[in-house]
């Protein structure tokens, strides 16, 4: 599992746009950038030990990220565990390989009204969130997975 | 009829603001259910001894299904 600190994306899923991000609270070493992920699409899920359906996404998003971190698709995981060695339990025992960061008091989620848990938030290569993935079911993989295919084959900015 | 004075109304208000303040309406949001879904927070925190006392329960009560389904085990429903 990968931890580390992130420069969050500060958007807002109704004017749809991404804006400068600010940092989250971070755990790790590693940091990952805005800057960094220009031209890459970028699926931010929000997901918690305690969640279920958190549970049943996890593998799904660690397969996509598997198969088309090549393509240009980066999945980031913002966990909101009040205790973050569950949430590290439960990236490790799901071997959890894509980015994951920590937000124990729940700063973004709250900047971002968060409708359920859990959400994810598509982005495409030009910082634009196209989908808003709110709850999850095992149905929900294939519409994910058709909505992430079609932005990786969007050409880069 | 005889009239409160107003200095009664102003404390009877007084008190009513600072007993009502307290009071909160903020929902518990998405992200803060962790505590919520822990198993400290269930009604039975033991599987085993929840069937148990479900089965007691249903056999006294002689009652199909007890608290999750209508009707007894009269059959009248």
């Amino acid at each position: 599992m990968r931890i580390c600190g992130l420069l969050l994306l500060l958007f807002s899923a109704g004017a749809l746009a991404v804006a400068p991000g600010e940092r989250a609270p971070p755990l790790g070493d590693d940091a990952v950038s805005l800057a960094g992920l220009h031209g890459r699409v970028v699926y931010i899920d929000f997901w918690a030990s305690w969640c279920a359906p958190c549970q049943q996404a996890m593998p799904h998003l660690q397969r996509l990220y598997d198969d088309w971190q090549d393509r240009g698709l980066t999945v980031i995981g913002v966990n909101v565990d009040t205790q973050p060695a569950r949430a590290r339990a439960m990236a490790q025992r799901l071997a959890i390989s894509f980015p994951i960061v920590f937000d124990p008091h729940g700063v973004w989620p709250e900047r971002f009204d968060l409708p359920t848990m859990p959400t994810g938030y598509l982005v495409d290569r030009q910082g634009i969130v196209r989908l808003v993935q709110k709850g999850y079911t095992d149905q929900d993989f294939r519409t994910l997975a058709s909505s992430i295919d079609t932005l990786l084959k969007e050409p880069s900015p | 009829m005889k009239q409160i004075p107003s200095s009664v109304m102003c404390v009877l208000g007084l008190l009513l603001i600072a007993t009502t303040s307290a009071c909160s309406l903020q929902t518990v949001k998405p992200w803060q259910r962790g505590d919520l879904a822990s198993q400290e927070m269930d009604w039975e925190t033991d599987p085993l001894l929840a069937v148990y006392r479900r089965h007691v329960e249903f056999s006294k009560e002689a009652a199909s299904g007890g608290p999750v389904l209508a009707g007894g085990g009269c059959g009248c429903n």
